[in-house]
């Protein structure tokens, strides 16, 4: 009985993971080599990162599109950094969290305090911060990046390449603090009720702050996670990013509604999502159709979604009618 | 012996309207004291005074355990004590019952890092004290209501809660359900905690109360011990609101039946419902809030569809599957919420009252013929007397009492055979009021049929010819409205 329904959906996505997996290992036999299956993990620890920063969003019931632009903010920061000054990877790294933290706190605080939908407040931010990218930039990559910075993005621990390490423990950062701490809780209870939720005392505006906040230095963080595996920075290949990630979290269980995800789904979500466009790659299907089929997942698992909500709606019990 | 709560004097002005005026109420520990009053006495009112929602007017005291208070906001009111179980619980769907229970402390103690085993601990704890059979570890939304409550209750007790306000907490109960809720309610006695239970039924209310405090239209009439009143003395107290209107009804019924509804059931909506509407007639329905009035007319206007049943008009079955057949029909429905329902706010009155028929104004290319809808409408305006005559004005710059003609104007242009009015005068000034009413007779007496839902007796009265009274989804009266008082129908309103 025991979260039972949870479980249960998190048993679905894990078991539609199988299926494809099995699927696409017999068609393909390049699929289940150690070194495809590594690289797989590697190119989506940039997406893994920020759907476990977009996961207390959605769970709020908030949405956040503006990551794509952020992550080019970022990007191009970090980028910067380490060819014109030549910082250490250290300072690269704060910078390019606290830069994704800045952002967030605009998102947070004008969702939060001016009341506006987050649709609408982070479609600001999302053009407000890649239009400024574009004109500092021109749309210039920025390649020539420094030696140390190459070997970090090489490097592996145990085989496991340094970005899948990150993304790792970023997971288990993100369900501890879901898990175990006020804040966290109070996530869940904003989405699963607001009013109830300021009724038993959390301090509603500061909570959302904080998560768009996380999601910021989420993906401050994938910023140079994604800089250190393609080596150039390219302020444009970012666009549409965000669908991505967002598909990730719903596809994982989480309600476009609010209320409900969790890490596990999240991160079974990541995998679907990586190992159907490998599927795709390895059958040589033009790219576009990535898109796609993205896509239709999203309205897939949005339409059940909306689709169980209305039903226990409409078995809602209104009048206590006398038998 | 000590009160736990006393308040003086305490009144609660909103703009325009005197919610309450002047009311005692006092409570003893381990005493279950009911307050009584109509819709509309100022029962929640006082409700959200007690648990810091509302601040009262100065002049009043509030008095917690013999010293002078004052009850900031909900986390006070919870600190000082007092704790409301809500009739939607303000509980967490999608979080376990364990955190639902303690999660009020944990926020209280600013505890930024969780111990889950100490909180199902304590969650057990508290529903033993409560006598409730569920796991700690169960999400919430899986519970049935009457679990949900009980969580809801434990969770106040878990606050060490002095006293818990009980808001209508039988009505979405079974009737072993309101056992176990009166078994609930005696553990807490017994431990010293105060209830005071609000409820509009009388059987439970002289089964578990030990006192009665009656509110009618914002004052306080009377508190009495169970043993010094019966039923039909508590609800003389209760009705006799003293706003009269004239009396409206016309004693000559039409034949002609426009409207012939058969044995419509729809699961917990409304069970069995069967009436009949006359040509040019007004069928008065009341009952009490809850009791399913609202959702039988949506019934009849496409937006509840019922499980079974038949709905006649003009004598031939009609299906009514959505709001396009019934317009189609000829029934127009006004809600009840105009503001959200029936109205768009930021839109002229021209073009709210053209709404519902916008193709009559509608030309070749689908564009709308402005000053056709305006000459059409200017003649609406008038004749509904809204005031300022002004069609260009924006429906949120309007009253309350004009908006409320706007709407009737809006629908009685569509020339509905059948209108459906819920709560007509809901927010709307006295003199507004017979206003409306002079409107409804107007379009009675033309020969529309209408439907008046009202929780108000004494509207009920003078509008109606015939009154229908709902109580627990299904009619439990029917009168010809000659020789009636609230007595009669508030007895068949409340449950026995």
């Amino acid at each position: 009985m025991v979260k039972s329904l949870v479980k249960k959906r998190e048993f679905t996505i894990f078991m539609i993971v199988v299926v494809i997996a099995v699927v696409i290992a017999i068609s393909n036999s390049v699929f289940l080599r150690p070194d495809n299956i590594i690289d797989v993990l590697k190119s989506n620890s940039v997406i893994g990162i920020m759907a476990l920063g977009m996961l207390p969003v959605l769970i709020s019931g908030g949405i956040d599109v503006s990551v794509s632009s952020t992550i080019a903010l970022c990007a191009v920061i970090s980028g910067k950094l380490l060819t014109i000054s030549g910082a250490n990877l250290f300072v690269v790294l704060i910078v390019s969290i606290a830069v994704g933290a800045a952002v967030g706190l605009a998102n947070g605080l004008i969702i939060s305090k001016l009341k506006i939908s987050p649709i609408v407040a982070t479609l600001g931010t999302m053009s407000i911060v890649l239009g400024a990218v574009l004109y500092w930039t021109n749309g210039e990559w920025i390649t020539n990046l420094p030696e140390d910075f190459k070997s970090f993005g090489t490097a592996t621990v145990a085989g496991i390449p340094i970005q899948v390490i990150i993304f790792i423990a970023l997971i288990a950062v993100t369900a501890l603090i879901l898990k175990y701490t006020l804040v966290g809780r109070g996530v869940y209870a904003i989405g699963g009720s607001t009013s109830s939720a300021v009724r038993v005392g959390y301090n509603v505006d500061k909570i959302q702050t904080l998560i768009y906040v996380f999601t910021g230095m989420t993906v401050g963080l994938a910023a140079v996670v994604h800089t250190s595996i393609v080596q150039q920075v390219d302020p444009n290949t970012f666009t549409g990013l965000e669908m991505d990630v967002i598909a990730c979290v719903v596809i994982g269980g989480a309600s476009t509604m609010g209320g409900s995800g969790s890490v596990t789904g999240t991160v079974l979500g990541v995998l679907l999502m990586a190992i159907m466009k490998n599927g795709l790659i390895l059958a040589r299907i033009p790219t576009y159709w990535q898109d796609i089929v993205v896509g239709l997942i999203i309205v897939f698992a949005v339409s059940i979604d909306v689709l169980n909500r209305n039903r226990e709606q409409e078995k809602l019990v209104r009048v206590d009618v006398e038998e | 012996m000590q009160t736990f709560l006393e308040i003086d004097h305490i009144s609660k002005t909103f703009p325009g309207v005197k919610a309450l005026s002047d009311v005692h109420f006092d409570i003893y520990p381990g005493e279950v004291h009911s307050l009584v009053g109509e819709n509309g006495a100022g029962k929640s009112t006082l409700i959200k005074i007690m648990s810091g929602v509302y601040q009262p007017d100065e002049g009043g005291t509030i008095r917690i355990n013999g010293k002078e208070t004052k009850i900031h906001n909900a986390m006070d009111a919870i600190r000082q004590g007092i704790a409301v179980i809500y009739q939607d619980f303000s509980l967490f769907g999608n979080l376990s019952v364990a955190e639902n229970i303690v999660i009020n402390q944990v926020i209280e103690k600013n505890r930024q890092v969780l111990n889950w085993k100490e909180i199902r601990k304590k969650a057990a704890e508290a529903l033993r004290i409560v006598g409730a059979d569920i796991s700690p570890l169960e999400t919430l939304e899986n519970l049935s209501v009457a679990k949900q409550q009980m969580v809801a209750i434990a969770s106040a007790v878990a606050q060490k809660a002095q006293m818990i306000i009980m808001d209508e907490p039988t009505s979405a109960l079974s009737t072993t359900e309101v056992e176990t809720l009166y078994g609930i309610i005696e553990k807490l006695k017994a431990e010293n905690i105060a209830v005071m239970f609000v409820s509009h039924k009388m059987d439970e209310l002289f089964r578990i109360s030990d006192r009665f405090t009656v509110f009618r239209d914002g004052q306080y009439i009377r508190s009495c011990k169970k043993e010094e009143i019966d039923r039909g003395g508590l609800i003389s107290l209760m009705v006799g609101r003293k706003i009269e209107f004239d009396s409206l009804a016309n004693p000559v019924q039409n034949p002609e039946v426009v409207l012939e509804v058969s044995h419509l059931s729809k699961k917990g909506n409304f069970k069995d419902v069967s009436f009949e509407l006359h040509k040019g007639e007004i069928l008065g329905i009341t009952g009490l809030v809850g009791a399913g009035r609202s959702e039988m007319v949506q019934a009849l206007f496409g937006l509840n569809r019922p499980d079974s049943g038949s709905v006649k008009i003009d004598g031939k079955e009609a299906h009514i599957d959505n709001t396009w057949s019934a317009v189609d029909a000829g029934i127009g429905y006004i809600p009840e919420s105009r503001q959200t329902q029936g109205l768009v706010l930021d839109k002229s009155v021209a073009e709210n009252i053209a709404l519902p028929q916008l193709k009559k104004y509608t030309g070749k290319f689908g564009f709308v013929n402005r000053k056709k809808q305006k000459e059409t409408v200017g003649e609406w305006v008038e004749k509904l007397d809204v005031r300022p005559r002004n069609e260009e004005l924006l429906a949120m710059q309007l009253s309350g009492g004009n908006q409320q003609k706007v709407v009737l104007a809006k629908w009685i242009a569509t020339n509905a055979k059948i209108l459906i009015v819920d709560e007509p005068t809901n927010g709307v000034d006295v003199g507004a009021k017979s206003e409306i009413h002079k409107i409804l007779r107007q379009l009675a007496d033309q020969g529309t049929s209408l439907i008046v839902i009202s929780s108000e007796l004494p509207e009920i009265l003078a509008v109606s010819d015939r009154i229908l009274v709902m109580r627990r989804g299904r009619i439990s009266g029917e009168f010809v409205n000659k020789d009636l008082t609230q007595e009669l129908i508030m007895d068949k309103a409340v449950v026995s």
